[in-house]
Formats: C-alpha cells, sequence, structure tokens
C-alpha cells in the first residue's frame, strides 16, 4: 500500500526521497495519479510536493529572468500577464494542454519531469531557453532544457533529485507562439512549433515537438536562416535540417511520415503567423 | 488489509471523516467510502471528465486527485449544490433544452458549467465551449448542452 | 400533482422534458455502479495474454490465499453452455482456449475492488500458446489455424453456411446483374475498407448478481435488455430461465455495446460460487479490450448507370472481421446487404459478403450495424456517376430514389418516404451563403434504416385511483424512451403525462422485449403500448356502460381520463371507473398487447436470398445529410463548419428527442468519419485508453449543425411514428467523403478521413 507523505520543505522532501530510493514526487498528480490507476506505480511512497512554499507562481527575478515553480499549475501559467514577447509561446504552450479541468491541477514541474515527448511544454520551453532547476542530495544543480532530454522518457534527472524550478530569459519583444496539430481537442501533439523571432526580429528559434524523445531544435541552422526569414529558399533548408534531426515514431496519432511532412508545413504556418509582427517590427 | 488512513474532509459544507487507504483517489474515497456516487467512474485516467467536482470553486478531475491532498479544501459535488441558485437554474436549462441523455457525464458537466458562470457570468458559446471541452458526453452531440448553459447565463445575467 | 389537475392537452408530437432528467440533473440516478447489496464482493477479471492458446491449467493456490478473496471462477466452473444471438459458440468465460487478448479467463470475487484486482494477477495460467488468426483474409487461407473446432456443432439461428473460420455467408440477389452492365454507359468501381469503431458508452459495463435461498439469480446490469442478458446468461451457465430475474438500474447509453453479453455471465457465475451478491464494474481498459465494437469492412462496389443517370446495376461484396464469437456479426453483415444498395431503384442487385472468425474481441452491432460502412462505398459511387454524367447530387439522387409503394432490395415493401422532402429541405438550407463569403465545400448523403424487428409487448394496468402504470420491458439507455412511450400510452387514455408511472424493464413482470436496439422501440414497443392502452380503454367503457346503464356506442373518452355520454356533461372519472373495478365488479382493468414485426423480408418471387439472418425486418426511415466541410491545408485535418440533417420518422413522438438523436448520431458519426479508429499492435489493441482513443469534444463539433424533422406518417406506426436512432449516424460518412472529393480533388476508400490521409490525397501522396 502506497504511502503519501507530505514534508514542508524541499530540504525535507530531498531527504525522504533519500530515505525511500523507490518513491515518486508527486506535483498535481495529472499524470501520476492516472499511472497509479492503470496499475502502473507500485511504489511504497509517494512524496507530495504540494505542502511545499515557494514552488506555486511566476515570479520576476532581479536581473528580468523569470522563475516558474515546479508546482505552478498550467491554468496560472496560460494566464500569466509576465509571459509576454518571446515568452508568450510558453503561455500559448500553457493553454493548449488538455483542457481547463486539467490545467487546474497539472503543473509545469510534472509535465516537464514527466518528459512526455508528445505534451506541449517541452518544445516551448526549448524555444524559450529555459534553464531547469535540480535540487538533490548533492544540491542544486541548473540544466538547460535543451541538455534534459536524453532518451525516449530518460531525462537528466537523477533519481533522487526533483526538479523546483524552470527559469525563463527575460522576455524580448519579439513574438512568439505555440501551434500543435492535434486529432481532437485536448488531444497531445501529433507534432507541434514552437517559434520565436529573436530580438532583432532577424532570425527565429523554432522547437519541434512530438518528433522525436524531445523537443528539436538546431541553433546552428538557426544561425543560418538569421537575416534570411523572407527567403522562402532559406526556410525550407532551415526547416529540411529539423527533418533531418527528428525521430519520429508510428503511434496511434499518426505515422512517423506524416510527422516529418508536418515540420515543414507547421514551420511555414508558424511564421507566417508571426509574419504581420515581423512587418510591424 | 493494510492500514487505512483516517482523512477530515469538508464535503458540501460539512466536515466529514473517512477512513481510506493512504493513496485513495478522492473519487474512490467519495465513491466508496462516502457513498457520494455523483461523481462516476468513466475512464479513471482524468480523460473523460464525468468525475469533475469542485476544489475551492474549480473543477478538478476526483480520479486524479489524492484524497490526502484535499484536506483543509471545500469540496463539492452535485449532492452539495441543492441550494445552489446557480445551479438550479442550469439544471432546469439542460432538462428543457434536453441535454440531459443518459445523464452519466451530466453532473460533471454541471459543475464544470457552475464554475465558467462563477468567472464568465455571460460566456459566448465559444467559451462554453473551450470550459467544458473536458466533459465528454457521447449521446447529445454537445449543441443541447451549450443551449443549455447559455440560456441559463441569460437568464441569471440578462 | 393533483389528481383533479385539468389535461394539459395532447402530448404526442409535444417536446416534453424526459422523465428521467431531474433526477439525472441532480446526481440522483443510479447506474449500476451505484448499486451496492448487504454483504456484497467485488469481481474483476483477468484477462487473456494471448489472441490463441490452449488452456492447460490453472494455479489459484496464491490468489485463494490473497487478502479479501472469497472465490475464484475459471472456465472449469461454467459447463460447456453456449450463448450467442445468431450462432451459439460462446462460453461464459474462456474454456479450454483463449480466443482474444483481453478475454476474461478468470474472474475473482473479494471485499473489495483492489483487493479482487491484486488477487487476479496472482493466478497462474498455463498455456499452450497455438498461432492465431488476425484477418479475415488469414482466417480463409487453406492453412488458417481453425478456431472454432466444433463450429459444424453449433445451435444456429438460420441458414448460416458456417464451415473452416467462415462464420456465415449471404447472398442476395435481384434482377440480373451480370448481364445488366452492358446496358450501362458509366460504371464505377472501388474497394473501401472501414475501420474499427468502440461504442464508447461514457458509462463502463457492469453487472451485480445475487442468489437467494433457493438458488435463484437476480441480476443487475447496464444493458440494452434485460431479456437477452436473461437467455445469454441462463444458456451460458445451464440455467432455466425461470431461475434467473433480469433487472436494469439507469444506463449511461447504449450503442449496441450493451445488447448481448458482456460479463454478466461471468459476474452471476461468481455470485453462485461465492454465495454472495457479487458486483463488477469494467475499467475502461476493459471494456475497450473486451465488449465489442464496429466491425472494420472490406467493402467492393461496382454501380453501373445509363447515360441520363438512371442507376442499372450494382454489386456488392463485403469481408467482415468477426472477431472471436460471432455475437451480432450474422445480422449485422446480412443487414448490410440489405441496406447495399441504397434508398435507390436499381433493378439488378446482387450483395454477398462473408465473415470470418479471427483471435480479436468480438465485432458486433454499433449505432447503424453495417450500414455505415456500405453507405461509405455507395454514396461516394452515386456523386461519382453523377458527375460523369452531368447532374448535380441532389438531381442524381432525386432521379434514382425509391417511392412510396416501391420494393426495397429483396422485398420489403415501402408504405412511407419522405425522403423527396428530406432532399428538398437540405438544398434549400445548404444553398446559402456561408458568412465568410467562401464557396462550399459541400457534400450530400443519403440513407435509409429500418425499424421493426422482433418481439415485444406492454401490460398498461389503471391503478385503484384512475392513474396508469406502463410497463414494456423496454431498457430506457437514456435516449428517452420511457417518456416516449408514456407520450403514446397517454394520449390513448387522454390523461396527462404525469399520471403515467414507467416501470423498469424486469423479466419477472416485463412482458418479452426484444431489446433497445436497431431503432426500433418507438415503432414496435409504441404500437404494443398503443394496444394495450385501447384495450384499457375499452374495458373502461365496459364498465362506464353499466355504471350509466346506456350502450357503449353512446360513450365518448374525454380529456382528462373521463368517459361520458354523448351530449351530456356529467361523466365518470378513471377513479370512479377503476374503484368499481378493483372493488364490485369486473376485476382490475389490464390491458395488454404483445407482437411481433412479421412482414416478411424477403420475396422469394423477385429475389434470391441464402443466409439472410433477419427474414423479417422493419419498416423504413429516410434521411438526407449536407456537410460543408474546411480542410486544413497544413494537416489535412477535417473539420465540419455546417451541417444539414433531415430526417423522415414519420411522426416524431418527441421532437426534442428525435433532434437530440441526430445531433448525437451526427456527433458520433463524425468520429467515425474523421477521428476514430481501434488499431491494432499485432494481436493487442494499441489503443485500448480514452488518452490514445479519442472521440470528438465540444471544441471538435461545429455550432451549426441544423436537424430538420419530417413527417411522412407509416400507416403500421403508432401515431405514425417509426425509427429516428440511428438514421443520423449513418450519412455521415458519405457527406463528409464526398464534401473532402469537393474540398480536395481527392476520393477517399479507408477510413477514417484523418489528417494523414486527406494530407496524401492532396499532395498525390494516395489517399
Amino acid at each position: 500500500m502506497t504511502q503519501v507523505l507530505f514534508p514542508d520543505t524541499l530540504d525535507q522532501a530531498v531527504a525522504l526521497l533519500a530515505d525511500h530510493p523507490e518513491a515518486r514526487p508527486i506535483a498535481g498528480g495529472a499524470t501520476l495519479v492516472a499511472m497509479r490507476n492503470a496499475g502502473l506505480v507500485d511504489s511504497s511512497h509517494l512524496i507530495s510536493l504540494d505542502r511545499i512554499a515557494g514552488l506555486r507562481g511566476i515570479e520576476r527575478l532581479a536581473d528580468g529572468r523569470l522563475r516558474v515553480g515546479a508546482m505552478t499549475r498550467h491554468a496560472d501559467t496560460a494566464g500569466s500577464d509576465l509571459l509576454t514577447g518571446s515568452l508568450m509561446v510558453v503561455r500559448k504552450a500553457a493553454g493548449m494542454i488538455a483542457n481547463k479541468v486539467v490545467r487546474n491541477m497539472g503543473t509545469m514541474g510534472g509535465s516537464v519531469a514527466n518528459a512526455d515527448p508528445a505534451a506541449d511544454y517541452l518544445p516551448a520551453l526549448a524555444c524559450a531557453d529555459a534553464v531547469l532547476s535540480f535540487l538533490g542530495p548533492e544540491g542544486a544543480r541548473d540544466v538547460p532544457i535543451l541538455d534534459y532530454v536524453q532518451d525516449w522518457y530518460e531525462t537528466a534527472l537523477e533519481p533522487g533529485e526533483i526538479l523546483t524550478a524552470i527559469t525563463l530569459p527575460a522576455p524580448e519583444a519579439a513574438a512568439s507562439t505555440y501551434r500543435k496539430i492535434a486529432r481532437v481537442s485536448g488531444d497531445y501533439a501529433t507534432a507541434s512549433c514552437a517559434m520565436a523571432l529573436t530580438a532583432d526580429g532577424q532570425g527565429l528559434r523554432v522547437a519541434i515537438g512530438a518528433c522525436g524523445p524531445g523537443p528539436i531544435r538546431d541553433r546552428d541552422a538557426e544561425a543560418a536562416l538569421h537575416g534570411h526569414l523572407h527567403d522562402a529558399g532559406a526556410v525550407a533548408e532551415f526547416a529540411a535540417a529539423l527533418v533531418a534531426l527528428a525521430d519520429p515514431v508510428d503511434d496511434v496519432r499518426g505515422s512517423a511520415e506524416y510527422r516529418l511532412a508536418l515540420i515543414p508545413r507547421l514551420i511555414t504556418l508558424v511564421l507566417a503567423e508571426l509574419n504581420p509582427v515581423m512587418e510591424a517590427a | 488489509m493494510a492500514k487505512k488512513a483516517l482523512f477530515t474532509l469538508t464535503l458540501n459544507g460539512e466536515d466529514t471523516e473517512v477512513a481510506t487507504a493512504p493513496d485513495a483517489t478522492l473519487l474512490e474515497t467519495l465513491r466508496d467510502g462516502l457513498g457520494v456516487l455523483s461523481p462516476k467512474r468513466g475512464c479513471n485516467q482524468g480523460v473523460c471528465g464525468a468525475c469533475t467536482v469542485l476544489i475551492d470553486g474549480l473543477p478538478v478531475r476526483a480520479c486524479l486527485t489524492l484524497t490526502a491532498r484535499c484536506e483543509g479544501h471545500d469540496l463539492r459535488t452535485m449532492e452539495g449544490m441543492n441550494s445552489d441558485p446557480v445551479m438550479a437554474t442550469l439544471q432546469r436549462h439542460m432538462v428543457e433544452s434536453g441535454g440531459v441523455q443518459c445523464g452519466f457525464c451530466t453532473s460533471g458537466m454541471l459543475l464544470s458549467a457552475r464554475n465558467l458562470l462563477a468567472e464568465t457570468p455571460r460566456p459566448s458559446r465559444e467559451t462554453v465551449k473551450s470550459a467544458l471541452s473536458g466533459n465528454l458526453c457521447r449521446c447529445t452531440g454537445y449543441r443541447t448542452i451549450v443551449d443549455a448553459v447559455c440560456n441559463a447565463a441569460e437568464e441569471l445575467t440578462p | 400533482m393533483s389528481l383533479d389537475a385539468p389535461f394539459a392537452g395532447s402530448t404526442v408530437g409535444k417536446p416534453v422534458a424526459k422523465v428521467d432528467s431531474l433526477e439525472k440533473v441532480r446526481g440522483q440516478a443510479q447506474y449500476i455502479a451505484d448499486l451496492y447489496r448487504p454483504g456484497m464482493l467485488h469481481g474483476a477479471i483477468l484477462a487473456s495474454p494471448h489472441p490463441h492458446a490452449r488452456i492447460l491449467g490453472y494455479d489459484l493456490t496464491a490468489a485463494l490465499a490473497a487478502p479479501g478473496v472469497v472465490a475464484i471462477v475459471t472456465g472449469d466452473d461454467v459447463g460447456d453452455g453456449r450463448m450467442g444471438a445468431f450462432i451459439k459458440d460462446e462460453h461464459a468465460i474462456a474454456r479450454g482456449k483463449v480466443m482474444y487478448v483481453g478475454e476474461p479467463v478468470a474472474a475473482v470475487a473479494a471485499r473489495t475492488e483492489a483487493e479482487a484486482r491484486a488477487a487476479c494477477r496472482l493466478i497462474e495460467v498455463r498455456y499452450e500458446e497455438l498461432p492465431a488468426v488476425l484477418s479475415p483474409e488469414d482466417g480463409l487461407a487453406e492453412d488458417a489455424p481453425i478456431l472454432h473446432e466444433h463450429l459444424a456443432d453449433y445451435i444456429k439461428v438460420f441458414d448460416a453456411g458456417s464451415q473452416g473460420n467462415l462464420c456465415s455467408r449471404t447472398r442476395l440477389e435481384e434482377g440480373n446483374v451480370d448481364t445488366a452492365w452492358d446496358q450501362c454507359d458509366v460504371i464505377v468501381e472501388g474497394e473501401y475498407t472501414t475501420q474499427a469503431q468502440a461504442h464508447v458508452s461514457m458509462e463502463p459495463c457492469g453487472a451485480l448478481a445475487e442468489v437467494d435461498a433457493n438458488g435463484r439469480v437476480t441480476l443487475w446490469s447496464a444493458n440494452q435488455s434485460v431479456f437477452r442478458v436473461q437467455a445469454n446468461v441462463c444458456e451460458s451457465l445451464g440455467l432455466p430461465m425461470s431461475q434467473l430475474r433480469s433487472l436494469t438500474p439507469r444506463v449511461g447509453a447504449g450503442f449496441g455495446n450493451k445488447m448481448e453479453p458482456h460479463i454478466q455471465p461471468i459476474c452471476v457465475a461468481l455470485a453462485i460460487k461465492a454465495q454472495r451478491p457479487v458486483k463488477m464494474i469494467l475499467s475502461r481498459e476493459e471494456d475497450f479490450e473486451m465488449v465489442r465494437a464496429r466491425h472494420p469492412f472490406k467493402v467492393w462496389m461496382k454501380t453501373g448507370a445509363r447515360a441520363d443517370g438512371t442507376l442499372v446495376a450494382r454489386e456488392c461484396r463485403v469481408l467482415l472481421d468477426c472477431g472471436a464469437f460471432a455475437d451480432d456479426s450474422p445480422g449485422v453483415m446480412g443487414y448490410a446487404l440489405l441496406m447495399s444498395g441504397g434508398p435507390y431503384r436499381i433493378p439488378h442487385m446482387r450483395a454477398s459478403g462473408q465473415l470470418v472468425y479471427t483471435n480479436k474481441l468480438r465485432f458486433g452491432a454499433f449505432r447503424g450495424f453495417g450500414n455505415p460502412q456500405v453507405l461509405f462505398a455507395g454514396e461516394q459511387q452515386i456523386d461519382q456517376i453523377a458527375e460523369k454524367v452531368g447532374l448535380d447530387a441532389f438531381a442524381m439522387r432525386r432521379k434514382n430514389m425509391l417511392r412510396e409503394g416501391d420494393t426495397w432490395f429483396v422485398g420489403p415493401k415501402i408504405a412511407s418516404n419522405g425522403l423527396a422532402r428530406c432532399l428538398d429541405v437540405v438544398e434549400q438550407a445548404a444553398s446559402t451563403p456561408r458568412a465568410d463569403g467562401r464557396p462550399r465545400n459541400f457534400g450530400l448523403a443519403v440513407s435509409a434504416h429500418i425499424s421493426g424487428l422482433l418481439g415485444t409487448g406492454a401490460i398498461v394496468r389503471m391503478l385503484e385511483d384512475g392513474t396508469i402504470s406502463l410497463n414494456t420491458g423496454a431498457t430506457d439507455i437514456g435516449q428517452g424512451s420511457d417518456t416516449v412511450l408514456a407520450q403514446i400510452c397517454a394520449e390513448e387514455l387522454k390523461v396527462p403525462l404525469d399520471r403515467v408511472a414507467v416501470a423498469s424493464p424486469d423479466t419477472d413482470g416485463s412482458p418479452y422485449n426484444w431489446g433497445t436496439t436497431a431503432s426500433r422501440v418507438t415503432y414496435t414497443t409504441g404500437r404494443a403500448v398503443k394496444a394495450a392502452a385501447r384495450a384499457v380503454v375499452d374495458k373502461a367503457m365496459d364498465h362506464a356502460a353499466e355504471m350509466l346503464e346506456c350502450p357503449i356506442e353512446d360513450l365518448e373518452l374525454r380529456e382528462g381520463g373521463r368517459i361520458g355520454r354523448k351530449g351530456a356533461n356529467t361523466d365518470l372519472t378513471f377513479a370512479q371507473i377503476s374503484g368499481r373495478a378493483h372493488w364490485a365488479a369486473g376485476g382490475p382493468i389490464v390491458g395488454a398487447n404483445t407482437l411481433v414485426f412479421d412482414e416478411p423480408t424477403h420475396d422469394p418471387k423477385r429475389a434470391i436470398a441464402l443466409g439472410l439472418p433477419f427474414p423479417r425486418i422493419g419498416v423504413f426511415s429516410f434521411a438526407a445529410m449536407g456537410v460543408d466541410v474546411d480542410v486544413d491545408p497544413v494537416s489535412g485535418q477535417v473539420s465540419v463548419h455546417e451541417a444539414w440533417s433531415a430526417a423522415d420518422v414519420g411522426r416524431a413522438i418527441n421532437p426534442r428527442l428525435v433532434e437530440v438523436q441526430l445531433h448525437g448520431g451526427f456527433v458520433q458519426g463524425l468520429g467515425y468519419a474523421l477521428v476514430e479508429e481501434m488499431v491494432w499492435d499485432g494481436a493487442r489493441l494499441a489503443n485500448p485508453s480514452l488518452m490514445d482513443y479519442k472521440v470528438p469534444t465540444m471544441r471538435d463539433v461545429p455550432d451549426a449543425i441544423h436537424t430538420y424533422i419530417i413527417e411522412d406518417p407509416e400507416p403500421s406506426g403508432p401515431f405514425g411514428a417509426k425509427g429516428a436512432g440511428e438514421i443520423g449516424l449513418n450519412p455521415v460518412v458519405g457527406a463528409v467523403a464526398n464534401a473532402v472529393a469537393q474540398a480536395t480533388g481527392a476520393r477517399h476508400h479507408h477510413l477514417p478521413l484523418s489528417g494523414e490521409r486527406v494530407l496524401n490525397g492532396m499532395t498525390g501522396a494516395g489517399g
């Protein structure tokens, strides 16, 4: 029978994880409780982060960066006025997760820790150059989002560590957005695209979701595209670079082939959406 | 049988003690522990919405909520909405519009709608669909449910 | 309510609220999972991990020793009885062999559901794996492993022609197809595949059984027919039907999935073994894996017409994946073939099909039962011919449609037909321009569907105070049959609706009802209700004649439930009449009627019919549907912008409930057309959850679904009514496919029309 523990501090939570190596930290529960209900979790302990102060909400740091507590619910992220410009992509992604009821429960930390390749946050955070903060028995460490997913459902988060916060760079004035293709409203993505204009309006940051174990970004290709956003050939070449990095699977949401076909189409679509902003800039 | 945990819940305005498995979901506790049966187990995966209840006024999935997290929060199920005039209006319009067919989704659907009208007294049809899209219905085709919520909103906030 | 309240007027034709609405909006309606009995145990199922394997033995030691466990049932406990609607080929629980992944192989009763589920995992079953058949083609192969070794010995209720893995075959033929092609100027031909669709009623299946001191069983379950439950449990467990009472709580919808058995036989076997009440509620995943689903079809169809568009000939061949057991499959295939010509005059028709056992869950009835699958092919071919001969879609259909007095394929007469009016309203409504100015991507389809089929009955009793009890045995699955039947009863008796109480179906007290299926309750049971209510009126008249000392011819039935002398003000209330009947003379007033639909399907003088599972089928409802779709140029995903659904239901006893049938049918059909698909990874279902199997949400459905009720009264129907439950689903796949063809220029032969398929069609990568 699984016990649920409620530490009051992060240090207590880390200590409890050390005491119960097979225990699982639990955030909003939207994924982990569903797995428990399906008989897929048999940990002796669940360590709830529910009562730990300071894990909820988005705050602006002194240097302008934004710190999103791991226990910040999707609904709060989707409604946050702090997420503007280049960070709008994160807000938009939050608003497209599942449905309103699930957004009242699920948290950014829980979603990122679960690392479902088809979930919405990872590409948005990759596009935003987020940094993940972990706390473990060896202390705190930061991991850039692009170093986070290592294989299918395998991440840099070590056993005994807790994801405590997601830090986003200070928002730039440039526009950003998120689009996903899904079978029905609220489904996980068949393929998704997070895109932000660079501050100078001349380049892009693009991350593709659901087409490999983790979000796909290519900084070299982004650099090559810089200054050539209106060159269809250059955009096509850029898209081809991301397609080359993709490693999609066939599943019930679509074939690998379909996902590869969607990548350049999504890039063209989202770029066109950002275009009016580019023109205005 | 393994040792049960004792929880004190504020359910429909009353403090209620219940002994359940320590990791029991709120849905298990309500249905098996307390005989509160309006939340339904449609999927137990948080997709269908038939178990939707209000916690501090917000609709959540009872099947994805650990009971242990619910102490100290205001829990509402349809059983506790009898004296709520907004719910009474929603219910009447659901009946009149034909939004009730098999009824299995109805409590969850109405609780989501109740929260929507608290946040947005005169929602557009699109807003209704967005707020209720996490509550699946396989009978009505949804149209009459959207009608019911909009008609109730119009009556409550002319 | 006051017994003196004036009669509110006629209720037939009025959109009265459903009689079960209030308890449902208040969260008080009780479904199977909400029922509890003293001392009740909870049951759970162990599912087969193999598609085809011999069961060599069970080791129950660990499971029996597990906390809370009271009893375990396996195939060793259920005897050799077999059940089945058409072919009795299915045990209560796997016995000797397992036939599909997910098939119940053992069941545990324990104090809690969690304990029962935990104990299931401790059961050890020794298997010898056998080669599996995973497609109908594989099943027909010469060296295919045989799934039912004793098929020849099974009881069959029709000429099935079973052999090898062929469960049944049906062939229907009228005219001379082979020579007719020469008369055709235009011929279209194609192969089509349709996918398995899951019913996804929001309530998963469940049952609760208890046994009394005499060994008699009481069984509550989620069902579409308490009588089919009774028959299936008794056949599979070898019980006399008098030893089992089958009841129903409220049902959280059924679309065919709850018509034939799910876990009722296992639940009864557990209760008998445990000698305690046992409740079993399936998880959603189990419901996906072990109940039933809509058949995947392979359809080959060829249609020919003259240069002016007059249809001459059609041939249709279907190949159905039956799954492991026959269930309703022979009926689905036979019905699909009957419907394969559509509502058209086609003088030369041939339709034939093969139904093949495979190692998958049983496929069975699902709203429309076979009609949508053949319609997907047929309505596209009608459009293709129209294009070739230069007719528009409406003109093509008007030119060829069946009329009143015509004969349906192989023989049924059509007494009422409002199809022309359905086409008129859809054409007129859809001719309006779109608000955004974009030309419409319009697709049209028409359909017909039967209502009738098999036996039914009604008992109407006048209570002492003159109020009414109506008992039909028809399970209301949420669609509102309790309300509609009460309306018919109230109308015939001229009493207010709230004076008619509707009894819950109970095999101990209700007259037989085959089931709430095939759009039949309003039409078939409604006829019995009307006749039973009329019998009550007649008896009340007899009393009144004696009480008022006048001939019956001088009496009239008056609104409010009164009988008086024509031309005189004084009258008798039903309370006065019923009081006399109960206490003084004649005995309590009961009206009863039973009937079976008995118009033959097949006219041997005009057609050949081999292996026809439904020899007496029903009367015809008609529908026309138009849709205007948007196709997303990026993803290929189709969405419906606007839809027009017109249905001839004879007479709408309750127009609101008919409208909701049309809306609900449209959205379920839209899910089938666009996104819903059960996918197998080898022998295992890859998406048995609502995370992975998606149905439309509120945001996936257009606001602008316009419904039109057309009333062309059916002479044999109660107040002219005929069925409305399926006619709004059937045409969706055809209308959407035709609209997608207009939008993209590509014809699609495979369902669902997913974004991927439509995009491939648009980019020339093949549909």
